[in-house]
């Protein structure tokens, strides 16, 4: 079960208030780039939901992700539906979506769970790529941001739409942290560490996963959402399957299953990649030398190490925080 | 057209053709699975290497000079990632291994970038394999006819000395059950680093064979790794006949829905697949139970 430490708590205000410091102080670029980071935040949130605590290592999250944009894009323009209830159906729908693909990979395990999430992704893509009604390889143009200027506020204003992109990752972190405590939370870590004896003290796994799985495809969708309101514009390659392989990078070099870790890494991946770009086009290959580095140190990401390194100090009886969480559970 | 015997044919010769590169490149990523419980995301990679390397020998000395030595080249570079990194990784999980070929895959990536630059290279047919041959009442080219022998060559090889040869056993052995092969007498390991080894050979040769029909350029292992997954994962992975089947499921799906139903040939595919996994989870042929 994911509980906070002192230094989870320390690591978030740090987050939190160098996010608001950025908001305030930076220039167009600078808030551009925040904000990239928020939306990649979320991304990694949901994402880290399903694959650190309950093991489902889903690479369809980039195409859940481009359900919500395509879903808010197509109803807001060609349906003419309002922005807050095209929000709403858009999130909805995307989270009907994952659930069904929740419930159905439920019996993949391991390399087969990831194939599996991995051709649901694909399908949406090559769907969207090919139908017209998505603009087809063309991608969409014209959406609009959220109209919230009956409570006085502008959200076309750049540093007004990184700020409500802050707030939404507030409440989404605490959306994540509250269902990852509730019962359904508890259940899909013990599905996690050992399926058949929660099957015999009468879950029903699937559902389990599914609900879940549903819940973090909700919040993808969010994400969505959000990416097409920022950019205003969307293309097809918003959901191919390198967008979930990106997510998935992220939040390994964060620390799996740590909720804070992942947000360290959206940070982290976005600074990178664009300090990498400006000065190499190969910037690629850096990110794929720390990503093996990372992995093969066997250190669980970035906060993951941070973690191990105050664990191994403190005189605790228990050595790492993997540790721990498997003692809590038991 | 769909009343005519030639277009049929035809369209089956270019299902077959696909399938031949594809299995090409899926039974080595299959049988290191099923040997080495790995997954080698990098494997598409080694594809896009392979063609690379027979582009610049066919350069110099011409496209079977080629067509030989990039097997062996990236039979090479295999080796290097085995004792660099595979090795090490052997007893992580899924998870780690993934992360690890997908890290490899930008490594590598960006490697043939700054070797070869970003613009695609293109190699010419030998003149052997030129031109068209008549065939089954339609005229073919004949490098696509080459290239559908050659699969069934080195699938009539892979089946003789997986099922027939002391070594084929071996094999086959340390996929059903490792640990008793090993207690056997069986060096597993070293078992396990030459099928690697045959592994990428095989993609080399595929990316050389696929070199002259395509350009070559850097994202080609990536637009054929998702092919190939989809491959191994419909066949059941770690199985000869799983690749067979696998390949030819794919070639014939997609080629026939690219012609008979265009707007729904890119999610026929996926959905083959999801309905695969929905009724067999661990796909038609795999090689344990």
């Amino acid at each position: 079960m994911f509980h906070h430490t002192p230094l989870r708590y320390a690591a978030l205000v740090l987050l939190a208030s160098g996010a608001l410091f950025q908001a305030f102080t930076a220039q167009y670029f600078g808030l551009e780039i925040l904000t990239e980071i928020l939306i990649l935040a979320m991304l990694v949130l949901a994402l880290d939901m399903v694959a650190g605590f309950g093991g489902m290592v889903s690479l369809c999250h980039g195409a859940l992700m481009g359900v919500g944009a395509y879903g808010y894009a197509v109803l807001s323009t060609t349906a003419g539906l309002t922005p807050p209830v095209a929000m709403a159906a858009a999130v909805g729908i995307t989270a009907g979506i994952s659930w069904v693909i929740g419930a159905i990979c439920s019996r993949s395990h391991g390399i087969y769970f990831i194939m599996a999430t991995l051709a649901f992704g694909q399908m949406a893509y090559s769907y969207v790529f090919e139908a017209p009604i998505f603009g087809g390889d063309d991608g969409l143009g014209g959406i609009e941001r959220l109209d919230l200027s009956a409570v006085g506020i502008d959200l076309n204003d750049t540093r007004t739409f990184a700020l409500f992109c802050l707030v939404a990752l507030a409440a989404i972190y605490g959306l994540a942290v509250m269902v990852l405590r509730s019962g359904l939370g508890r259940s899909f870590s013990g599905v996690m560490h050992n399926e058949q004896r929660m099957r015999a003290l009468g879950l029903t796994v699937w559902r389990v996963k599914a609900d879940v799985f549903g819940l973090s495809g909700m919040i993808a969708g969010f994400a969505g959402v959000l990416a097409a309101q920022h950019i205003m514009y969307i293309s097809p390659g918003l959901m191919a399957w390198t967008v979930s392989g990106e997510a998935l990078v992220v939040v390994i070099l964060g620390g799996l299953g740590t909720l804070v870790g992942p947000l360290v890494g959206a940070a982290v991946f976005v600074v990178l990649k664009h300090e990498l770009s400006s000065l190499t086009t190969y910037w690629h290959l850096i990110v794929g030398v720390i990503l093996i580095g990372v992995v093969m140190s066997r250190a669980n990401g970035i906060f993951g190490f941070i973690e191990d390194y105050f664990a191994a100090r403190s005189k605790a009886a228990v050595a790492t925080p993997k540790a721990t969480e498997v003692t809590k559970d038991a | 057209m769909t009343t005519d015997l030639g277009f049929w044919t035809l369209q089956a010769l270019n299902a077959l053709q696909l399938s031949m590169l594809l299995f090409l490149l899926s039974v080595g990523l299959t049988v290191i699975f099923g040997l080495m419980h790995f997954v080698n995301l990098a494997h598409g990679a080694l594809y896009a290497l392979g063609a690379y390397f027979a582009a610049s020998v066919a350069a110099v000395w011409g496209y079977w000079a080629a067509f030989l030595l990039a097997p062996v080249a990236v039979a090479g570079v295999g080796v290097l990632l085995y004792s660099g990194f595979i090795q090490r990784m052997r007893k992580s999980g899924p998870m780690a291994q993934v992360l690890v070929t997908f890290g490899l895959i930008f490594v590598l990536l960006d490697m043939t970038r700054i070797i070869w630059g970003d613009l695609p290279l293109a190699i010419e047919v030998p003149a052997m394999l030129g031109g068209r041959l008549a065939f089954l009442g339609v005229e073919y080219p004949t490098y696509r006819l080459f290239i559908i022998v050659l699969g069934l060559v080195v699938l009539a090889g892979l089946a003789f000395v997986l099922g027939r040869t002391q070594i084929g056993a071996m094999i086959r052995a340390g996929v059903d059950n490792d640990e008793m092969a090993a207690c056997l007498g069986i060096n597993v390991e070293r078992l396990f680093f030459c099928v690697f080894c045959v592994g990428c050979a095989l993609a080399g040769l595929a990316g050389a064979v696929a070199a002259p029909l395509l350009s070559v350029s850097p994202d080609m292992g990536l637009q054929i790794l998702i092919p190939t997954l989809i491959v191994i994962v419909i066949g059941g992975l770690g199985s000869l006949k799983g690749a067979v089947a696998g390949s030819l499921i794919y070639g014939f799906v997609q080629t026939f829905g690219a012609v008979l139903a265009p707007q729904l040939s890119s999610v026929l595919i996926y959905a083959l697949l999801a309905a695969v996994l929905v009724i067999k989870p661990v796909g038609l042929f795999p090689a344990k139970g």
